[in-house]
């Protein structure tokens, strides 16, 4: 039975989830995200953000924008219905701007997680092995040292438990000079449901999640992003 | 063993353990390399040749020749083709049609030769075997070397006693030299198998059948690609759970420009998802031949590792210092004794252009003593039974005198290394350098290979096969756990 947000997407043609179906299909999967809810308007950006409580984050959602920050489509730390409007405006504005033919869905509204250690934990798929999980500490981590592991999917907890602690970073998880260390077990946790979940989804081309927040006491995953085989 | 497996094994039985081999076009011009490597096979060996001028030559040979397969009189159960590529689609015809075992094709100059030819008939072969259920090895390989029934690729290759290695590669060149090198160093092949372009068996075929076959205890693998990586790794799971899975992985070609929109699909090259997935296997990452070769004497000769914590013992100081770095790069830990052993040492170790703390320089106390043999015996068990110490490394040094001079003084000291091998609990490693006489230290590795201790012929690839030995031994513990 073809997930709902997935057969949505393929039906209208479209191989890249938009942040807020991504999460959705993440949440689904039994992965900690962030409550994320779309605004079609300024005045449901700013009731949302009133209900979530500030500070809250606004992004644009667009299918045809996948490097959101990059296009302006990105505000952090919003702190009052002022500041919401006024962000909404200038997300949809540089959106047109950066891409005049974009689907612009809207924009997603999400409470400002509070500061953890920031890791990513993606999929992709390799030519011999099919599906392969990585996992790494966010930022320039991953970007510039490249200190990520990966394993096939399905991942046993051994396999989990030894990437995490592969990696280069790892003592930076076991709460380095008084930094709030991260929970490594739900960290295994989420990433045997992500291999649960990709290996029976052979729809995922792939994915990534970064960065999740990891805390003593739980992570949740702030952004998302799934692209989808496409139907030959 | 899943149902898969079986089937495969079921599959290979015949092809792997041939009563009657048949080679087709074998000649003058090869030297009969294919019918002289079968001259000690305990089996029916035929020739199919229908060019007459090769008939004396193989006549000579006492080789029953015939012009086709299927005018050989009784079954056969595995062929050895050596024919141009263009007839190899009547040889796989007359393979079926004669229901052998299985055929290995010698013939090169199918797809590696990206040629429209020789990709075309690289397909005509595959669909033809496909459909008929064939066993076909190859093309462009050597094919099966077992040598309990003296069955060969090469006249070099040693028969009569099988061993309990098993060992699989894409290449040629490598299964050969593996045999070779292995015979020089106390390793014997139970079964192995080179299979080339592997159009209709692949690895993951040949893993299966090895990972059950009983005579099989550790498997080496040359791998350039595999044609379905979720079978493998399935395959490759299971058989490293119960036997040890060497994986020499070549030709790590470059991904071109990947069309990717996430991070993770940017860095998940094939290389290190290959490391990946061994690592996640408990499969032995090894990187060259020489990797290969030590790591499989480890694993074949020395005992179980408990840990990564080694005793050393050096000829000189100088060496006991370079080993000591040698063995602490390569991840292995080098701790000070117990003082118990401490106060045992103190007893008869000559410090005087010496020294015992770990490593050991111990050439007053053995080279130049009058009891040096038995001083030897001493400091083996101290480090033996120290409990702070997982592994016994010694240097040996061929050109010393007591070894280069005469059996009547090397002979003590050997018999008292075999006696303490066998007596140890833990794995005893030897490394014997060369120095300047390759030719001493040769004969005396030899020398030790007979008295059933393996040695190493550096620091380097002592400490890197020790450390896999000990990596390897982890792995199978946690495994023990999990399961608990």
């Amino acid at each position: 039975m073809p997930n709902k947000i997935i057969s949505n997407a393929l039906r209208n043609g479209r191989t890249v989830l938009t942040e807020v179906e991504s999460k959705q299909l993440m949440s689904e999967a039994g992965i900690p995200v962030i409550e994320t809810t779309l605004a079609k308007t300024k005045a449901q950006a700013i009731s949302m953000s009133k209900d979530l409580g500030f500070p809250v984050v606004l992004k644009i959602v667009s299918p045809d924008i996948i490097h959101k920050s990059d296009s302006g489509g990105v505000k952090l730390g919003l702190g009052n219905a002022t500041q919401v409007g006024k962000a909404y405006a200038e997300i949809i504005a540089a959106a047109k701007r950066a891409n005049p033919k974009a689907a612009i869905h809207g924009v997603s509204v999400q409470k400002m997680a509070k500061p953890g250690v920031e890791v990513i934990m993606g999929m992709s798929k390799d030519d011999q092995f099919g599906p392969v999980l990585m996992f790494g500490l966010g930022g320039v981590f991953v970007e510039v040292l490249k200190d990520v592991a990966f394993r096939i999917v399905p991942l046993v907890r051994r396999d989990a438990s030894q990437m995490i602690r592969e990696i280069k970073g790892y003592p930076l998880l076991e709460g380095y000079r008084g930094q709030e260390p991260a929970n490594i077990t739900l960290l295994e946790d989420i990433l045997l449901k992500l291999s649960d979940f990709v290996d029976r989804t052979p729809e995922i081309k792939e994915l990534d999640l970064n960065p999740i927040l990891a805390y003593s006491d739980g992570a949740v995953a702030v952004d998302a992003r799934v692209i989808l085989e496409s139907q030959a | 063993m899943s149902k898969v497996a079986e089937s495969t094994v079921r599959k290979l039985d015949r092809v792997f353990n041939p009563r009657s081999v048949a080679v087709v076009g074998d000649k003058q011009a090869l030297g009969y390399m294919w019918l002289r490597s079968l001259i000690p096979f305990k089996g029916k060996v035929y020739s199919v040749q229908i060019d007459p001028n090769e008939f004396p030559g193989i006549a000579e040979l006492g080789v029953e020749n015939h012009l086709t397969l299927m005018d050989i009189p009784g079954p056969v159960d595995y062929v050895i083709a050596s024919v141009p590529r263009a007839v190899a689609p009547r040889i796989v015809e007359d393979c079926i049609q004669k229901k052998v075992g299985g055929v290995c094709f010698f013939t090169s100059g199918f797809a590696e030769t990206n040629t429209e030819e020789g990709i075309r008939l690289q397909r005509v072969i595959a669909d033809l075997a496909r459909k008929a259920g064939l066993n076909l090895i190859g093309p462009n390989c050597v094919g099966l070397y077992n040598p309990k029934i003296g069955l060969r690729h090469t006249e070099a290759q040693g028969y009569g006693e099988g061993g309990s290695v098993g060992f699989i590669a894409q290449s040629g060149t490598h299964a050969t030299l593996f045999s070779l090198v292995g015979q020089h160093e106390g390793i014997r092949i139970s079964k192995s198998v080179s299979y080339g372009n592997a159009v209709v068996l692949d690895s993951t075929d040949f893993l299966e059948y090895l990972g059950a076959d009983e005579e099989t205890k550790i498997i080496g693998m040359y791998i350039e690609g595999v044609k379905d990586g979720r079978r493998f790794f399935r395959s490759l799971r299971e058989v490293s759970s119960r036997k040890p899975v060497l994986i020499w992985k070549g030709g790590e070609t470059e991904e071109g420009a990947r069309a990717t929109a996430s991070h993770t699909g940017v860095l998940a090259e094939s290389g290190i998802v290959w490391q990946a997935a061994m690592k996640q296997c408990g499969a032995i990452k090894v990187d060259n031949l020489d990797e290969m070769v030590d790591t499989v004497k480890a694993l074949l000769y020395l005992k179980p590792a408990t840990g990564t914590r080694v005793g050393l013992i050096a000829m000189s100081g100088g060496q006991s210092v370079v080993v000591t770095d040698t063995f602490a790069k390569a991840g292995l830990k080098v701790p000070l004794l117990t003082q118990s052993s401490y106060q045992k040492l103190a007893t008869f170790f000559n410090i005087i252009g010496g020294s015992y703390r770990n490593p050991f320089d111990i050439s007053s106390t053995f080279l130049m003593a009058d009891d040096g043999v038995s001083n030897l015996a001493s400091m083996l068990d101290v480090m033996g039974q120290d409990p702070n110490i997982d592994c016994v490394v010694l240097e040996l040094f061929p050109v010393i005198r007591p070894l280069s001079q005469s059996p009547e003084t090397a002979d003590p000291i050997l018999d008292t290394l075999s006696d303490f091998n066998e007596r140890s609990e833990k794995p005893f490693m030897l490394i014997v350098t060369a120095a300047y006489s390759d030719a001493l230290a040769s004969e005396t590795r030899d020398k030790l290979v007979k008295r059933g201790i393996p040695s190493f012929s550096n620091f380097e690839r002592a400490a890197k096969a020790l450390k896999k030995l000990a990596d390897y031994y982890q792995f199978r513990h946690e495994q023990s756990q999990d399961y608990m």
